[in-house]
Formats: structure tokens, sequence, C-alpha cells
């Protein structure tokens, strides 16, 4: 088959596949959803009218200004006491810019460290389901353990040895969640080396890599896309934690260390509401794009569930 | 009867060894960390050099280690678990001290999210693609995806510090008031916020679990055949697909119990409930590390153990487990 005509199936094969996922009301909201967020982390500079570290001396706000909009409900409050549209935060900083500078870090965090789990995750997956015995052993009691130990206070121990960099963040949510996909696409592995085209594939005479690569990772590739998007939010759900505790990179401002400062700063106490709503909601239509995406991908993906309509 | 007590001998031997290499690897973790609790005391100056390696001593950070592991697997089969640098008081203590709070908040959430979460997942499955079933769907996953931490902040600033019904911090009034039914009544009053939080998170999941079990179930053939049969459909849902899709969530629920013990770290954080999530965070900020140690080794043996049990519930549950070899 010539170069030209593998580029057009894949590309007819692709555009099927767009046509029945935008047919999918959770894929499109999704995508749609997240486009927004995506084009926000881009063009953050362009977007965002303040530098979010900027504080009153520059000409921001007063600290803990009201966004500028609640003069509609109460016209007595002073001008110089609401600015923007998301108002100020202890130090008077633009909360709106933050917000915008936020998306940056929930989706490098989020692609980054779940690539991160997936590729390990799909990895040992393979490899232990493939080989099984002994190495399906080894690699499985490893992946209990790290399973048992809990998630969140071992990923505090590591974020706080490491020291608080986003990279450091990648790394310890990456190698803190392969495990559970690990399982999955080794049970997936188990399935599909019992079918035909594998024995056929090893009577032909060809290696273990060729079999793995060439005809066992495509049948599993569904499987590692779902799982992906749904690491992904989990991953992004996990920063926003992390960051809260105060062990994110304090360089770069993130949705989870705005709320991290807000609890610092006596936001509860002050009903600062417009500090802590916005980064709740951001984290919140992030997350849910990356399930509904997750969901739709698993619904298209997964024959079994489509005899369930 | 015999595959039955070979599956029990077999899951008892893996929980074992998982056990085992569970209190390597947690000895090994806080042994290669960066810098021993005594260092730090130095760098913060509390101690003199030459106090250093008498404390060293003291502590047994002086051995090569191996001698070292030897000694923390002598120390655990007697039962103790080390002394804690920042508490000053043994590990257990420290810990157990927390224990009951974590268990009372966890135990009541898991409790309500299980309830909720089954009901709402079969009422989901039943009414599948009505309008109930998108909104059970959409509000779950919602609950799902949003940071705990920031549930946590919303209802403590609305029901808290705006309408003044609930206290904002802590798990007792201080001082705690007179009498046996006051005193339980406070304690209510103070979790009502963090189980609220714990309980919105969590039983989305048990809601999916049950409704994809469900609908896996009534595809299968003996549902259709009872369908078949004219049986109404609230028989065939109750008799003859409910018995069967509960499994998965049985076992769910039976694993989510081991991690009741480790707390709930971001919404104790979020309303100073004094547990042991809360502590494992302290401890990790003062780098008391026979704390922490001596926390993942509660949590890894009550999770070890909720999974055994989960696998000898399954195995009795479900007969097709314990003929199945490998069991798993």
């Amino acid at each position: 088959m010539s170069l030209q005509k593998l580029m057009e199936e894949h590309i007819k094969s692709l555009r099927e596949f767009a046509n029945t996922f935008f047919k999918n009301k959770f894929g499109v909201i999704g995508v749609a959803i997240l486009s927004v967020f995506i084009f926000m982390a881009i063009f953050a500079p362009q977007i965002s009218p303040y530098n979010p570290m900027d504080v009153k001396s520059i000409g921001v706000g007063k600290p803990f200004s009201p966004p500028a909009w609640i003069k509609i409900f109460n016209k007595d409050i002073p001008d110089d006491s609401v600015f923007g549209i998301m108002g100020t935060d202890e130090l008077g900083r633009d909360i709106f810019s933050q917000i915008i500078y936020g998306s940056r870090i929930s989706l490098i965090v989020g692609f980054a460290a779940s690539f991160t789990a997936v590729f390990i995750g799909t990895i040992i997956g393979l490899i232990a389901g493939y080989y099984g015995g002994i190495i399906d052993e080894v690699l499985m009691r490893f992946a209990d353990i790290l399973l048992i130990i809990p998630g969140l206070p071992l990923m505090i121990v590591l974020a706080a040895i490491l020291g608080p960099s986003i990279r450091n963040i990648i790394l310890v949510i990456g190698i803190t969640s392969w495990p559970s996909i690990a399982r999955i696409i080794r049970s997936q592995v188990l399935t599909v080396k019992e079918m035909k085209f594998v024995e056929f594939a090893r009577a032909a005479g060809c290696g273990d890599n060729y079999i793995i690569f060439k005809h066992i990772l495509p049948n599993v590739m569904p499987l590692v896309y779902v799982n992906a998007a749904i690491n992904i939010a989990n991953a992004i759900l996990i920063e926003a934690g992390l960051s809260f505790l105060g062990l994110g990179d304090p360089n770069n401002i993130s949705w989870g260390m705005m709320l991290f400062f807000a609890e610092q700063y006596q936001a509860l106490l002050r009903l600062a509401w417009w500090y802590i709503f916005p980064p709740g909601i951001c984290i919140l239509l992030v997350v849910l794009s990356f399930i509904f995406i997750g969901h739709a991908l698993d619904e298209i993906l997964n024959p079994r569930l489509r005899l369930r309509r | 009867m015999s595959e039955f007590r070979g599956y029990i001998v077999r899951r008892t031997i893996y929980a074992m060894i998982t056990l085992f290499l569970t209190i390597t690897i947690n000895f090994f973790i806080f042994r290669v960390m960066p810098g021993d609790p005594v260092s730090i005391m130095v760098s913060e100056r509390i101690l003199k050099p030459a106090v250093v390696e008498e404390v060293r001593a003291m502590f047994g950070l002086n051995l090569p280690l191996w001698q070292q592991y030897i000694l923390y697997i002598r120390n655990l089969l007697i039962g103790y678990l080390g002394y804690s640098f920042h508490w000053k008081e043994p590990v257990i203590n420290v810990i157990m001290e927390r224990m009951p709070n974590t268990i009372l908040l966890m135990g009541v959430s898991t409790i309500f999210s299980v309830i909720i979460g089954i009901v709402l997942g079969i009422l989901a499955a039943w009414k599948r693609g009505t309008k109930i079933d998108v909104t059970i769907l959409t509000s779950s996953l919602t609950f799902y995806s949003l940071p705990v931490f920031w549930i946590g902040m919303m209802l403590l600033m609305l029901f808290g510090y705006y309408l003044g019904m609930f206290p904002i911090a802590g798990t007792m009034s201080r001082p705690p008031p007179e009498g046996f039914f006051e005193r339980i009544l406070d304690i209510l009053h103070h979790m009502t916020l963090p189980a609220i939080t714990l309980t919105l998170i969590s039983y989305g999941e048990y809601t999916l679990l049950m409704r994809g079990t469900l609908l896996d179930v009534l595809t299968q053939d003996y549902i259709v055949t009872a369908r078949a049969k004219g049986l109404p459909e609230r028989r065939v849902l109750v008799r003859h697909a409910m018995r069967n899709a509960l499994l998965p969530t049985v076992t769910a629920v039976a694993i989510s119990l081991g991690f009741i013990v480790s707390g709930a770290t971001l919404t104790e954080t979020v309303f100073s409930w004094n547990g042991v999530g809360r502590l494992i965070y302290d401890a990790m900020m003062m780098r008391d590390y026979p704390v922490l140690q001596g926390a993942f080794l509660i949590i890894s043996i009550s999770v070890i153990l909720a999974n055994y049990v989960a696998d000898i519930v399954y195995g009795i549950l479900d007969p097709r487990i314990r003929y199945g070899g490998q069991g798993a």
C-alpha cells in the first residue's frame, strides 16, 4: 500500500471517529468546555487585563475588593472599593488575571502527569499481561502495594521531600497513579492474548516485541484513551489538593493555590465569595470536561457498552 | 467445600505476603528520605552537635540499615511503633488519640454515601435514558469533579460564617458541654458540615458503579429469559438483577472501609478536624517520620485486612470465584 493511500485510510477513519464522537452529547460538551480553557491558557498574557502578581502599589486594586458589578445591587459602595470582574485578593491583585493564568498550571500538570502515569501503566500492564508468570506476579504485587498505601498522604510526603515545583508535582502524581491503569491494561491484555490472530502471529514466527506492539497494543489503545481522559481529571484534582495544602509551586499561581491563600488570609471570615467561587468553578469545569470526554470515548470505543442502549 | 478452604488459604497467604512487602517498603521509604529528624533539630539549633550522636544512638539511627530494619521488625512484633520527635509521646498514642475522630467522621459519611449511591444508582438504571437518569448521572459526575476542600469551604462560608448555623472549626466545643447527651449533640453539630462534604464527593462513585453493573446484568441472558417468561419488570429487577448487581458494590464498600482509618486530609484541614488525615500532613511538615511511618503502617494493615475480607465475602457470594483457580 502506498504511503498516500495509508494516509487517506487514516484520515478517513479519523473522520469516521470524529463523526461518531460529535454525535455524543457528553463528548461535545466536554470538548467545548475544554477548548475555552485551552484558549485561555495559550493566550493568557493577551487576555488577562493585569499581571496576576501585580499588587496595589503598581496600580491594581485595594485588598479584598469585591467585583465592580456588585454596584448593580448596592449603589452605596464607593468606586475605589470595587475592582474588575472578579475583585481582588489579600494583596489587591486581580483575581480574574490569576484565574486565567491558573488554567495553564491545571492543564500542564493534568496532561503531563497523566501522560507519565498512562505511559508507565501501559508498559507495565503490557509486560505483566503478555509474559505472565513470575514477571506478572512481581509487577502486580508492586502495583498492589502502591494501591494499598493511601494515595494523597503518599503524595504529600513525596511532594514535601522533592520540594515545590511544577515538575515535581507532575512526577509525584505520575509515579503514584500508574498502578490502577496497569491493572486495567493487564486484564485486557490477558483477553487479547488468547485471540486467534495472536496465535497466528506467533505461529508465523513473529517476535514478542512485534506481537506486543503491533497486535496487542492496538487492541488495548481504546482503553488507554479512556483511562487517559479520566486520569487527567484526577491529576487536575490532585494538583489542586496539593496546592491547597501549600505544596504547590509558589512562582506559578494555580487555582488550588489561590484557595490556599484565600484560606490563609481568612477570606472565609471576610465572606470574600468572589475570591473562593471562581477557582472552584474553574476546577469543576475543566475536570468535568475530561470526565465527559472519557465517558464519550468509553461509549464509542467500548462496544460492550453500546449493547446497553 | 474443600475448594473454598483452598481459596481461603490462598487468600490468606497472599494477604500475609502483601503485608510483609508493605512493611518493608514502608520502612525503606522513610530511611531514604533526605535529612533524618535529628539533623533537622541540628539545623534549627535545637541540639548541640555533641548531643546529636547521643540522640542518634538513642533512636538507633547510627546502626547499619539492615540492623535498623531488623530492629524495626522486632519492635513491630512487640507492638512498638516508635517515639514521636515532635509530640514527645509514643507514636501509637499520637495516632490513637486522633483515630476515634477519624473513624467517626469517615464511618458516618461512608454509610451515607453508600446508601445514597446505591439508591440513586438503581433508580438511574431502572429509568435509563430518561430525564431522571440523566439528572442523576450528571449530578454524580459533577460532585465527583469538585475539589472536596472547595465544597468544604463553600459550606463553611455559607452555613458557618454567614448563617452561623454550624461551628467553624474543631471536633468539640471548648470547654466541652456538661452531660453525656449534650456532649454527643455537640460532636454531631461539629461533624455535620464535614460529613456532608465527604458524602457529596463520594456518593457518585457508588451510583456510577451500581448503575453500570445493573445495566450490565440487565443485558444478560437470564434476565432476557425472566422477561420472556412474562415476569413483571419490578420482579425482574429486584429478584433477578439486583442480587447479582450488588456484588461489585459490596466489594467496593468493603475495600473503602479499609481507607476509613486514613481519614481525609483535605476535609480535615478545612474544618480543623483533629483526625489522622490532618496528623499525616502535620507530621510531614514537622518531618516527624516515626509518626508518618506508624500512620502509614496502620492504614496499610487495615486496607489489606479490608481487601482480604472483601475477597472472602466475594468468594461466599459468588461461587464461580472459588472454583476459578487463581481466583483473581
